[in-house]
């Protein structure tokens, strides 16, 4: 029998090799299956049928939806002659610009504040983060129910009013978002908070000590290490920010959009239009502020 | 006992983050941050302040901050309206839970082993699918609601437990934010695992998940919220009474088609507010320690 000879027992049939590479990337496929199949069904498919819908007329009828095929008219429509639409996008855009700097600096000063050594720094960081818990959810919306997520008497106090008025028209509006959603704004904070935070704290300790051996001031140490390093987090946190701000269940935008949807004036159709118009505003906004950042962020880092 | 406890689970021990004294030069923090976490706890108080607030206080204009003359009516006119529900509450209760309970679990779990794909796996696919998961990042959520509903309609889960958690899952933020930690997560030290031998699945498991904790922590924490407070899958998807979340049940209780009047609507909407919010509260006291802590040392220099 075979026990004469055991390595013909032990003889293998030939398996087909696959590269090291090959296998790699099936393991990242592996990891990213459900996530992709989940993605697909939930994410994917809807997002490519409410471009359909944009392009077309839809009216629901029990138990069915028909289209009608009307090309780019619902864009046209929106862009052209919604008397509404463009001056949300407009205000929208306004309000991000304004945002966007305001929540960086807070997140990039308070971080910088809660990585120093004192008492009670781990209490002041929950506090920090507190804000996570207040944006989304119940608080939020009971607290603009209540008007008290902004200052609307701010505008009327007749100094500011005086003030504003001898601002130049194009920044009369931002001043005043700026004045009645300061607090606003600093809630949005949170997450940014703790990404700053993360990155301080990964900064190579001794590249301080060699600055501070070589006699830099503290205002140099933060233009020429600080700020440098802070920068992918930069970017990040612009991006978290503008896409938590347009997300907002309170955002005019939104609200508008779904208002239409189920308007007769409106229809599906012309609210899914309105929504890719609103997704574009959004990534020309998000080109901008990543065009302005990594254009700092490689003068900063040479 | 007690205390011991909740300095374990809260994580307010000391994990050397508070230094041990307290000297004057530091004084100048407390100035400029006092004031500003003063900014950051207005919104809780405000929330706990308002639930107490009878009816003239509630409609105040210009509204008032704080309670002035507290009552607990609100509560009872809340449990008053709460027994006279057809189901009872604890099976709205039971839903929630066990709803937010499965998303949070299984959507970390999903989005950071896609993140662990995304950030340290070679593949073909790998920019194409961040940049679509990008765009989905940006697009309104309420603009999909209606294609949303007939995929699950033909993948027939509509009136499911499974239509609560399936959707959910695949959450665009945290796949974002997970990915961008693990790239903060240097490569030298997933190469020191794998010469020493160790599987993909144990560089996940074993070295990639508990370095990036605070994120983990961090998208538990939205992920809650956002399972926590969802009424609207209760409202598109379900027609079940008894399927319903906790969420839906005490939005309708205050909206005025329930036969509700304005004024006592709005008392008893800061009441449940309150309700729906303690448990957000109480996650987040739970996980900031994880967040605070262990804030990405990679051991690494």
């Amino acid at each position: 029998m075979t026990t004469s000879n055991p390595t013909i027992r032990r003889a293998v049939p030939v398996r087909r090799e696959i590269s090291l590479r090959m296998r790699e990337a099936l393991h990242g496929y592996a990891f990213i299956l459900i996530w992709v199949v989940g993605f697909a069904l939930f994410a994917a498919i809807p997002l490519y049928e409410t471009f359909q819908y944009s392009l077309n007329q839809v009216s629901v009828t029990t138990g069915s939806i028909e289209l009608s095929f009307v090309e780019w008219a619902n864009y046209s429509r929106a862009i052209l002659t919604d008397p509404n639409f463009i001056e949300l996008l407009i205000g929208y855009t306004i309000e991000t610009l304004v945002s966007v700097p305001i929540v960086l600096i807070f997140a990039m000063v308070v971080a910088m504040l809660l990585n120093f050594d004192f008492k009670f720094k781990g209490l002041f960081r929950v506090i920090f983060f507190l804000p996570i818990v207040i944006t989304s959810g119940p608080v939020i919306k009971e607290l603009t129910a209540q008007g008290a997520a902004s200052a609307p008497g701010i505008a009327d106090v007749p100094a500011v009013i005086d003030f504003l008025e001898q601002l130049p028209r194009a920044l009369r509006s931002p001043t005043e978002y700026l004045l009645t959603s300061f607090v606003l704004i600093l809630w949005f904070s949170g997450v940014q908070i703790l990404i700053y935070l993360s990155s301080l704290q990964k900064v190579d300790q001794s590249i301080y000590e060699a600055a501070a051996i070589d006699g830099a001031s503290g205002w140099a140490t933060f233009w020429k290490i600080t700020l440098p390093s802070l920068s992918t987090a930069t970017v990040l946190n612009a991006v978290y920010t503008i896409v938590t701000l347009s997300h907002f269940s309170e955002n005019k935008v939104i609200q508008y959009i779904y208002a239409q949807t189920y308007d007769i004036q409106g229809g599906i159709g012309y609210a899914s239009a309105m929504a890719f118009i609103y997704l574009a505003v959004m990534i020309l906004l998000l080109g901008i502020v990543y065009f302005f950042l990594s254009h700092w962020a490689r003068r900063g880092s040479r | 006992m007690f205390k011991k406890w909740l300095s374990r689970y809260t994580g307010n021990r000391n994990r050397g983050i508070n230094p041990k004294g307290f000297h004057v030069s530091q004084i100048k923090f407390y100035v400029l941050l006092i004031p500003l976490s003063v900014i950051m706890l207005l919104p809780i108080l405000f929330i706990f302040s308002s639930a107490f607030k009878p009816p003239d206080e509630l409609f105040a204009f210009p509204p008032r901050f704080f309670v002035i003359n507290p009552t607990l009516k609100n509560f009872t006119d809340l449990f008053a309206k709460l027994s006279t529900s057809g189901i009872p509450v604890s099976r709205y209760l039971f839903n929630s839970i066990m709803i937010t309970l499965v998303t949070v679990i299984a959507s970390i779990m999903v989005s950071s082993m896609a993140a662990y794909a995304l950030s340290k796996k070679k593949f073909k696919l790998k920019q194409t699918l961040f940049a679509i998961n990008n765009i989905a990042l940006m697009f309104v959520p309420i603009a999909v609601t209606i294609p949303r509903f007939l995929v699950i309609e033909r993948l027939n889960l509509l009136d499911t437990f499974w239509v609560h958690i399936l959707p959910v899952l695949a959450m665009p933020v945290g796949l974002f934010l997970m990915k961008q930690f693990m790239d903060g997560v240097p490569d030298e030290v997933i190469e020191a695992a794998q010469i020493d031998g160790a599987s993909d699945w144990y560089i996940y498991r074993g070295i990639i998940l508990p370095m990036i904790r605070p994120a983990l922590a961090t998208i538990a924490i939205l992920t809650f919220q956002a399972a926590w407070n969802n009424a609207e899958i209760s409202t598109l998807y379900i027609n079940d009474e008894s399927l319903r979340t906790l969420a839906f049940y005490l939005g309708t209780l205050t909206s005025t088609t329930a036969g509700a009047n304005t004024v006592a609507g709005q008392g008893i909407a800061a009441a449940a507010a309150l309700i729906m919010f303690l448990p957000n509260l109480i996650i987040f006291i739970f996980l900031q320690g994880q967040v605070m802590s262990t804030m990405s040392h990679s051991g690494l220099k």
